[in-house]
This record gives C-alpha cells, structure tokens and sequence, in this order.
C-alpha cells in the first residue's frame, strides 16, 4: 500500500504544478490576484505531495518491500539502516525524485519566504519553477517511474555493493543537488525578468540569497565527493578531470561569476543582461550535468541509445529548457536598459575580468568534457579521452590571472579606481608574496616555475584578502578596542567574502602543493623491502590475512620512520567481500597538515605470493593535501556567513521601512 | 482501504488550491516594495563616507544617483490594480477540480491498486522462513564437518542442493565437490556439481566445470545433463550445428517421455533459432504425448504457419488439452489455460465453461492467490 500512495502522491504533485505552470502567469498577465495567489498554495501543496512520495519510497527501501523495482533492483535485506536509507537516491529514479523534492523545497520557500518580491514578480517566478517541475515529474512518471512494481517479488534484492556502502557518498548527491537545484531558482527568476521586462537592483537582490545558497552546498558536495575519491576510493588524488566530477563544476565555476555579477546588478545597476544570461547558464549546465550523468551517456554514447524512450526525453526536455530561455533571451534582453557607467578600473572592471575568465574557463571544460562523446557519436564508436594534460595546460594558467585579480578586486572602488592609491596598498603584499615564492623556491629548488607562480599568488590572494579586512577596520591606525568595533559594524557579507576568499588562498596551496611535489612510488615489495620516499624510510613487514565482520583482507604492515625514528605503522588493506564477490582497497594514510603519506595494497605479485610473498604496493606522499578541505571549509563557512547578512535575508528588509529618514545607518 | 488514501490524498490536493480562495478581499498589491534596497544602498554610502574610502564628490554624485533610480523605479511601477473578479473564481475552480481528476486519471491507467493489499508483512515472513533454512543449512554444515568419518553423502548432497536454492552457488559446489571425490561418486553427483560451477560462472562452461562433465560422462555416458552442458559448452565454442545435433541425437535415442525432455528440446530450440533450423516439437521424440498443452515450442511454431494450418493446429492442440482436461479435472492451471485458449480462438461458451471450472477450483485458495482473480476478472468480462 505505502508504494501506491507514493506513486499517487507523485501524479497529484504533478496535476498541481501543472496548475502552477499556467494559473499564476496568466493571473499576472491579466493582473489577477487570485489566480497570482495560487502559486503560493500550490507550490506549498506540491512539495507536500512530493515529501509524502519521498517518505513513501524511503520506507518501502527500509521495509526492504521488493515488490517495487527500484527497491529490488538497489537494495538487499542485508544492508544497514543507514544504506537503505540512502539508497533511496541512490538509485536513477530515487535521485530524480530527490531533485523534485528538492526543487519543490526551494519553490515552497520562494512562496513563503519572498515577501518583499513583487507580487507578479513572485507569481511568474513560482510558474516557471513549475515548468521545470512539470518537466522533470512527467519524466519520472513516463519513463522512470520509482513505484513500478513488480509481483510475485523476489525473496531478496540485489544491490549489496560494499564500495557504495559510505557515508561520505550517502550524503555526496543531496547536497550536489541543493546546490543544483538552488539555482533553479535564480533561473526562474531570471526567466520572469525577461518576461517581465524588469531587471534592477532590487531582482538582483532577490536573486543574490538564493544564489549563495545554491554555492554554498555545490562548493560542499563537490569538496565532500572529492574527499570521498581520495580517502575511499584510493585513487590517490582527489581530482582526476573526471566527466562526473567535470558535471559538477561546471555549475560552480558559471555560478561564481554569477554570484560576482549579481552583486554588480544589485549596486550599480550594469551588468544585467549579462547576470541574466549568467542564470540561465549556470541553471543550464546543471541541468545538462545531472541528466548527462543519469542518461549513461558518459559510459558510452551508445549506452544513452539502448534506452531511446529516456534519451529522446532528456534531450527534448534539455532541448525546450536550455533553447526555450536562450531565445526568450535573445527576444528580451535587447530591450533592456544599460546600467550605470564605469571606467575600466573600477570594481566592476574587476568583477567584468573575473566573469569573463571563469565563462572561459567554463567553456573550457565543458569542451573537454563534451569533446569525447561528440567524437564518438560522429565517428561510429570510435572512443577518444580528454584527461588531466588538456585541462591543466587550458584550464589552469586561466586561473593565475583570476587569482591575481581576486586580491586586487576589493581594493578597488566602484565606478572609478585610482591605480595609484589601489598600488599604495598593496605594494608590501606584492613584495611579500613574491619574497615568498623566492623563499620557496630556494628552499625546495625542484619543480616547474608555475610551481612556485603559484605558491606566490596564493600568498598573494591571502595577504591581500586579510590586507583589505585589516584595512576595512582599520586594524593598526586605530586602537585594537575600535577596530574590534569597527570589525563588529561590518556587515556579515564581508565578512563572509574575506573568509571565503581566504579560503581559496589556502585551498590553492593545497591544489599546488600536492600536484607539483607530490611523490609516487609503485614496487614490488617482499617482507623487508624498504623504500624511500619524501624523506620517510617505509620498511614493508609483511602481509597477514584476516577477518573482518564481512569481509576477509590481506592487511599489510608498513614501518614507517624517519631520521631513525619510528613515527608509526600502516595497515594497507586489501579486502574481499565474499557475498557481493568484490573486492576493495582500504589505504592506509598518515595525515598531518604538513602532507599526507598514503599507502596502498595493490594485487599479490603472483598467484602464489601467498600471505608472505611479493606485492605491489603503491606509496604516496601529497604535500599540503589538507590544506584543500581547509580552504573548501572556509569557502563554506564563508558564504554561510555571507548568507546570514540581513540585508540578504530573504522577507528582510520588511517594506514598512521605506522611509529614508526612519532608516537608522547600520 | 488504498481507495481510502487516494480519495482523502486527492481531496487534499483540492484543499491546498482551495486556499487561494480564502483571504484578503482587501487588495493590499504588495507591489514595489524595492525602495528598501536603495535605502541600503544609501546607508551603505554613508558608511563609505565615514570611513573615508569615498571621497566627498563621488558620495554625492552616488547620493544623485540612487536618488534618480529611486524616482525612476517610481515611474516605471507597474500600476495596474489587481483583480480578483467572478472569472478568476471560475478559473480557479476548474483548477480545482481538474488536479484530481487528472491525478485519478492517470493513477487507474498506471497505477497497481490491486497490488496493495499484498502486505509487507507477508514478505517478511518469506525472508524469515528464509533466514531460518539459512540457519539450519549452518546447522547442517557444523554438524557435516564435525562428523569424524566426514558425513554422510546424501548429507553433503543435501546441504550442496539447498545451497542452489538459496543462489550460493560457490558453496553448493564445494558441498558436492566433496561427495564427487569419494569412491562412490556417481554420474548424478557430477552433473550437480556441473550445475553449481555453472551457475556460479553466470552460464559459462569454465574449464572445472567440463571437466566435471567428462567424470560424469565416465559414469553414465547416457545422463542428459551431460548431453546439455556438452551442447552448452560447443554452443558457447561457436559450434552451434554440432550442439543442435548433439541434442536431437539424445532424444531420438529416448524410448519413451521423460521430464528432462522438455528441457533438451527448449535448449535445441533456443540453439537451432540462431542458425537457422526448424523448431522441435516433443511429439516427435514421445508421441505417446497428445493430449498435453501447447507448450513453449508448439507456439513458436504455429507462428511459422500459414492462417488456415495454424487455426487447425491450435485448434488440435486445444482439443487435446480438453480431452485430458475429462480425464483431470482437478488440474487447475489447465483449465485457466484452456480458457485462454478459447478466449482467443473465439469459443466465447468453452472459456466460460473452463473458466467456471476453474473458479470452482480456486475457493479453496486464499484470497493472494493471483490465479483466484484471473479466473473471476475473466469470468466478468466474458459475460459483458
């Protein structure tokens, strides 16, 4: 019964966005309160509806009832609460019907929450939030349905792979897709602008809120599953320019210029047509990400054609999306009016260079990612890889002029900046990052000059970021009891930017740290090889088999010390999980802020190595690799912070307040 | 019950729209409400200015500047009053009740309601059944392995057939592999053990699994589940014509019905589809068979058939399945099939008669019986 109410639910929320998707608009066009206010309703009743099929699915996987396919086909009696409950989205359909879910969530709180949007604003919004709904339930519904069922049921499901049994991948997706979704919402904002004819300061005020929410948790999924591929996975790295994780940052990368040249819209009044387009983008790309990931298309183009009925409905559905609000743009936004003017030094100078790199380096990737599959399409199936050399020759040296302009930006004021008192502040950061990279570059000597370049603009981007707080609050020209005041006074955005952008500095040190003086060693080891690597002597000991829970695994034992003194010992395990007959690797790491020393198991060397025989091992040591989870925290934390800024909060300022003179300074 | 749900879930979604009836009558437009921006912005001029990062001239020429888009968003308000007339109320109506129709609509199109009633409960207490056979098969190993004169055959035999059913088909071989080494090992012992390292490979004749096919071939060279993983392993070889003949050569060696016919003849079929030969048919090898069913086989072949051969072939088949039908009656699946086979030839009087037969059969079923249902649902629509 529980999967049937699901399935019922589901087609109720689609009947109420369908509703949506015309009621609202139409009531705005003929300035119709009612119809205007049931977007409100209808968004609330659609998101009860999908909650009640979410929670209807989830309790079918932890009843384990396999009389519904999706729950047959992706779970097993045998699995723990924790995976059952996660493989609810773990699955093609269960994770569409996250994004619904989720997607509702946001529509729900535009509807409540957006008080201070106009009414026909909030009403053309909610509709095309609704199209996107429309699209993506009739798309479950037709082709992906999660309450197809299945009778007489198999007595036990079939998914009990161990490698998917993670926390860190249980909570990778959920948060990709708030990061995802959220930025449905700027699209359908930005799609009601364009119908509406209407940007200004305040829609880019609207927009800002839920634009920093979306990056916010796409900055946390992607660090959170690049976390998880180095600790979990064993590859030994954390990005491998990987078509999956390429999806992903794509949206990043167009939502960062987004939420650059939103604040450019909200202040100065320039910049719309281009923070419209940005909208569209970014919503674009994430669309484009989560359907070439649920298509198969990245396996093979031919995988994608085995199931024509899914394939022709992403493509037509991304089709009408994407090509539906690149037209209504081109129809509308010539009409819009220019902002104010600015000289090409200036804040908005910046912010235009920083847009303008990161939708390059968004073109970039996608190329890279896009290059293969077109290849393989237009050549009958012939298959060709773009891996990490294309993208660190295009993509990095984008980034070098980005990072140097990142520190330099907000120093700069807006409409018109003076080089010469932009240069008077800077000049000691300058000399110190560049004394800084000297400095490592005597002290290391080895590795490419970008190398260093980089480490150099790492300084820089955090000396200048804490320079320009320090000078916001005037940190030494006023008593330490008034810059604390001062610091107080600041509004949280700030904050939130100096914090974030911090971030970014220490994550770059980590980028570079561990690609350029990263070691690797791969060997067959015999009980008492010992092997050199980045100043550690690590003496391999032996392997041993043992038992875990579920699972046997050859566990190896590596003493590792250094200047002749024991530091500690690592246990590689190889594991073999004999009910799902897979077999996983378990590494070994020492982690410490200075680097990671990461030891892996590979095969036996032979058949008959045998407990005490030969192995392959594979040995690692990643500098500074910490340093990137750091600096993606401190990205998080800093729009967080950002986020709660009350001039960003969503409802606030209340409209009562208009009054200039009633208004007291901040 | 489950109507219960849809209806009170369906009247819910009628609430949530009905809502945007209700309200205010006062049209409060809750338009404009952006000039709190630029009173941001203003403030934050201010603070500019006193912390001295703008100077006097350019503060004012900013003042003037949001001052200008204030006035400018005051002009371009959109002043249109909002409505709410007896035509919105209307079309907010329709929409009412449009969501649960459309909703039912499609829910009695793709929907399983009967399927609801089959509780999780019931499920669950298959896994339990199964997790005790788990426990006792456990049970049954400790009990195998402790025994000082390494228990009994039929006791590993056992243990290695109860592992197959239960898909741990890498236990089951190491069960039979231990009876396969003793002296008194006999051809049945390796075609299990055969059937287990088959299986456990997905289908794939390995090179363990052949030879195990060759001890029981050694046997008893006349054992079938020889002759099918031989046919299996030249099927998977690229030899399908010698796997065919090997097949037919088996059967034609039969002196009478045996069940495993079925068997080799679907394999044969499966086989000779892909090169091309006719379909088989059991009759050929046991003709002391009419009167059964149309099987598997007896249908793909009438699809070669010309429209008259063909009706006079079902029509024989169909006979013959009555005629035994007389002589059990309590054959249950029979009569639903005899009634299909009416249904479908158009004898609107003989499925009702093998369907009434059969509903007099299910009674005693309980009511999650599927078989219980086909035979009411089809007694309904025929008499429609």
């Amino acid at each position: 019964m529980v999967p049937e109410i699901g399935h019922f639910a589901l087609v109720l929320a689609l009947a109420l966005a369908l509703v949506q998707s015309v009621l609202p608009i139409w009531g705005a066009a003929r300035s119709d309160l009612m119809w205007m206010k049931s977007a409100t309703w209808s968004s609330l009743g659609q998101v009860f509806f999908t909650a009640i099929a979410f929670a209807a699915l989830m309790t079918s996987f932890v009843q384990s009832d396999f009389t519904v396919v999706n729950v047959l086909e992706n779970s097993h009696s045998l699995k723990p609460l924790l995976y059952k409950v996660s493989g609810t989205w773990g699955s093609h359909e269960g994770s569409l019907l996250l994004w619904v879910l989720i997607l509702t969530v946001f529509g729900a709180m535009v509807a409540v929450a957006a008080n201070n949007v106009a009414m026909r604003t909030k009403a053309r919004t909610l509709s095309v939030q609704a199209w996107i709904s429309v699209g993506f339930l009739t798309f479950m519904l037709f082709t992906s349905n999660p309450f197809d069922r299945v009778y007489p049921a198999p007595l036990d499901g079939q998914d009990l792979n161990p490698l998917l049994q993670d926390v860190g991948l249980a909570m990778h997706p959920p948060l990709l897709y708030l990061g995802y979704v959220g930025f449905s919402i700027v699209f359908s904002f930005a799609v009601a602008a364009l119908i509406e004819g209407r940007v200004d300061a305040a829609w880019a005020r609207w927009v800002r809120p839920w634009t920093l929410a979306a990056w916010v948790f796409l900055t946390a999924g992607i660090a959170l599953g690049s976390w998880w591929a180095y600790y979990e996975l064993g590859w030994g790295g954390w990005w491998f320019w990987d078509p999956v994780e390429n999806v992903s940052f794509m949206p990043w990368l167009m939502g960062t210029a987004l939420l650059h040249s939103a604040i450019v819209t909200e202040k100065r009044g320039a910049f719309k047509s281009w923070t419209i387009l940005l909208a569209i983008l970014t919503f674009s790309l994430s669309l484009l990400g989560t359907f070439i990931v649920r298509s198969g298309l990245l396996t093979s183009v031919h995988a994608f054609a085995v199931d024509p009925e899914r394939g022709l409905y992403i493509l037509g559905l991304l089709a009408v999306s994407i090509g539906g609000s690149f037209a209504l743009y081109a129809w509308r936004a010539p009409s819009m009016e220019g902002g104010g003017l600015f000289k090409p030094v200036s804040r908005e100078g910046g912010l235009l260079v920083n847009n303008l790199i990161l939708a390059a380096a968004t073109g970039t990737v996608l190329f890279g990612t896009l290059y293969p599959l077109f290849y393989e399409a237009f050549t009958g199936g012939q298959k060709l890889s773009v891996g990490p050399p294309f993208f660190n020759a295009a993509f990095i040296p984008m980034m070098l002029p980005l990072v140097f302009v990142m520190g330099l930006g907000p120093f700069l004021s807006w409409k018109r900046a003076t080089v010469g008192g932009v240069f008077a502040r800077v000049r000691i950061v300058g000399l110190l990052a560049t004394g800084f990279g000297l400095v490592a570059w005597y002290a290391l000597r080895g590795g490419p000059v970008l190398g260093y370049l980089s480490l150099a603009l790492a300084a820089w981007l955090l000396l200048a970021t804490l320079r320009e707080w320090a000078f916001r609050i005037r940190l030494f020209d006023v008593p330490l009891g008034e810059a604390v005041r001062r610091a107080r006074g600041l509004p949280r955005a700030a904050h939130g930017m100096t914090l974030a952008h911090a971030g970014l500095a220490v994550a770059i040190f980590g980028f570079v740290g561990s690609s350029v003086w990263k070691s690797e060693e791969i060997l067959f080891v015999t009980p008492g090889t010992e092997i050199q690597i980045a100043g550690f002597e690590v003496t391999f000991a032996g392997a041993e088999k043992v038992r875990g829970p579920n699972y046997i695994a050859d566990r190896g034992t590596l003493n590792v010390r250094r200047a002749d003194a024991h530091i500690m010992t690592l246990y590689p395990e190889r594991r073999f999980y004999p009910v799902a007959q897979s077999t996983t690797t378990e590494s070994a790491i020492r982690s410490t802020m200075a680097g990671d020393l990461y030891a892996s198991l590979a095969e036996p060397a032979s058949d008959q190595a045998g407990a005490q025989g030969a192995w392959t091992l594979r040995i690692l040591y990643e500098p500074l690799v910490n340093f990137i989870w750091l600096g993606s925290a401190m990205l998080v934390l800093g729009g967080l912070i950002s986020l709660s800024d009350r001039r960003l909060r969503v409802g606030a300022p209340k409209r009562k307040t208009v009054v200039p003179s009633a208004m007291p300074a901040e | 019950m489950i109507w219960i749900f849809i209806a009170a879930l369906a009247l819910g979604s009628m609430g949530f729209l009905a809502l945007s009836l209700r309200g205010k009558t006062a049209l409060d437009s809750q338009e404009d409400s952006f000039p709190a921006i630029f009173v941001d912005q203003m403030a934050e001029l201010e603070r500019d200015v006193a912390r001295g990062v703008v100077s006097a001239a350019d503060a004012d020429a900013a003042r003037i500047e949001i001052k200008k888009n204030i006035l400018r968003q005051a002009q371009k308000a959109q002043s249109g009053p909002l409505v709410a007339t007896r035509g919105s109320q209307i079309g907010l109506w329709i929409a009412i009740l449009f969501v649960p129709v459309a909703a039912v609509g499609y829910y009695s199109q793709f929907g399983n309601p009967a399927l609801s009633r089959i509780a999780v409960a019931e499920q669950k207490k298959a896994r339990e059944e199964n997790a005790r056979i788990v426990a006792l098969t456990g049970q049954l190993k400790t009990r195998l392995e402790t025994d000082a004169e390494g228990g009994p055959s039929d006791g590993w035999m056992l243990l290695g057939q109860t592992y197959m059913r239960l898909g741990r088909f890498g236990d089951a071989a190491a069960s039979f592999r231990i009876v396969s080494d003793r002296e008194d090992a006999t051809s049945a012992v390796f075609s299990m053990l055969t059937e287990a390292l088959v299986a456990q490979e997905n289908g794939i004749i390995t090179p363990a699994a052949e030879a195990a096919i060759n001890e029981a071939a050694a046997r008893d060279a006349s054992n079938p589940a020889v002759t099918y993983y031989r046919a299996l392993a030249l099927q998977q070889a690229g030899m399908s014509a010698a796997a065919h003949d090997l097949i037919v050569a088996r059967l034609d060696a039969a002196d009478g019905y045996y069940p495993w016919m079925d068997t080799l003849v679907a394999q044969a079929n499966r086989i000779g589809d892909g090169i091309g030969r006719d379909p088989i048919s059991l009759a050929r090898f046991a003709p002391m068979l009419s009167g059964r069913g149309p099987n598997a086989e007896d249908v793909a072949a009438a699809e070669e058939m010309s429209p008259e051969v063909r009706a006079a072939f079902i029509q024989s088949m169909v006979e013959g399945l009555a005629d035994r039908l007389q002589d059990e009656p309590e054959d249950l699946d029979g009569w639903l099939q005899l009634g299909r086979a009416y249904t479908v030839l158009g004898n609107v009087q003989g499925a009702k008669d093998a369907y009434q037969n059969a509903a007099a059969l299910s009674v005693e079923l309980p009511q999650t019986d599927p078989r219980k249902a086909i035979a009411a649902q089809a007694l309904e629509s025929l008499s429609q």
